[in-house]
């Protein structure tokens, strides 16, 4: 009777480690399987880095939207402020808006 | 007319990086045997053995631009090999298997299991009590073990330090066999 526990594990090692393990069925067409697997991941990669920048460029969008808005916003204003002082008659009030002066 | 040599590892590495996708193959078909048979210790099924061996060849080909050729291109293969085995018995773990160990019949303190125990038998005992191991512990097992690797070698396959592989062998060889003696003492 084998009672130490140490041998009897290095006899189970020993008795693992005879042979190798039978893996002919599942290295067949392996390389067929891999390579589509390959072409697969390739593909998909580009739709991946796609998906990835999509915040990055929504970001972008709405900060363009923003920032078109804004200077519109700022035009009107700026036209107004002229039509105005133009529909007055006022020419001095026009030339000192135009050059930045103080009336 | 004799024929011509096979290409060195580091010329089909070259070739696939340039897009040559029959050079990985050729690459593939000379590790394959080698993966499958690491991997087998590992895996349960032959689902799990191809999941393996395509994550590891997979894993090769996205980084084979890091591949220096200063090691020989299996020795960097084997890093890849050991890393994508560790991955899946940590997965693994998550999904242990509630089978118990006395479940299946050994005999431990049988005399006669040196000779007669088939190695197909040791395995299937084996893997159900490095089951119950942590990933860590089972890999350690496996490298130190069964593949009988130095202590160098595993340090340089894991990454981790020479005497951190020796105190998880030490433990990883403790648990095993507190695990083994629990199961024939119910």
């Amino acid at each position: 009777m084998n009672t130490n526990p140490d041998s009897s594990l290095d006899a189970l090692f020993r008795a693992a480690r005879t042979g190798e393990p039978d893996t002919a069925r599942a290295q067949f067409g392996f390389e067929t399987r891999l390579m589509a697997r390959l072409r697969e991941d390739r593909g998909t990669s580009v739709f991946a880095w796609a998906w990835k920048l999509a915040p990055f460029f929504a970001g972008l969008a709405v900060a363009a939207g923003w920032w078109g808005q804004l200077s519109v916003a700022q035009v009107e204003t700026t036209a107004s402020a002229v039509a105005d002082v133009a529909l007055k008659g006022d020419d001095s009030a026009l030339m000192s808006f135009v050059t930045g002066g103080r009336r | 007319m004799p024929e011509p040599a096979p290409a060195a590892d580091e010329v089909l590495v070259a070739a696939t990086l340039r897009g040559d996708d029959e050079a990985f193959a050729e690459i593939v078909r000379r590790y394959k045997r080698r993966v499958f048979t690491s991997a087998a210790r590992f895996a349960r099924d032959d689902h799990q053995l191809d999941d393996i061996a395509q994550e590891v060849f997979l894993r090769a080909f996205r980084n084979l631009g890091k591949f220096r050729g200063d090691a020989p291109f299996a020795h960097w293969l084997a890093r890849i090999i050991v890393s994508a085995c560790y991955d899946f018995l940590r997965k693994e773990r998550r999904v242990r298997e509630q089978v118990a160990l006395d479940a299946i019949e050994f005999e431990m303190r049988d005399g006669s299991m040196d000779s007669a125990v088939s190695a197909e038998r040791a395995r299937e005992v084996l893997a159900f009590a490095m089951r119950r191991l942590t990933a860590e512990e089972q890999l350690i097992v496996t490298l130190c073990e069964i593949e009988e690797r130095s202590v160098r070698e595993v340090a340089e396959l894991t990454g981790w330090s020479e005497s951190n592989v020796k105190v998880r062998a030490f433990r990883a060889r403790q648990n095993l066999k507190k695990i083994l003696e629990n199961s024939h003492e119910h």
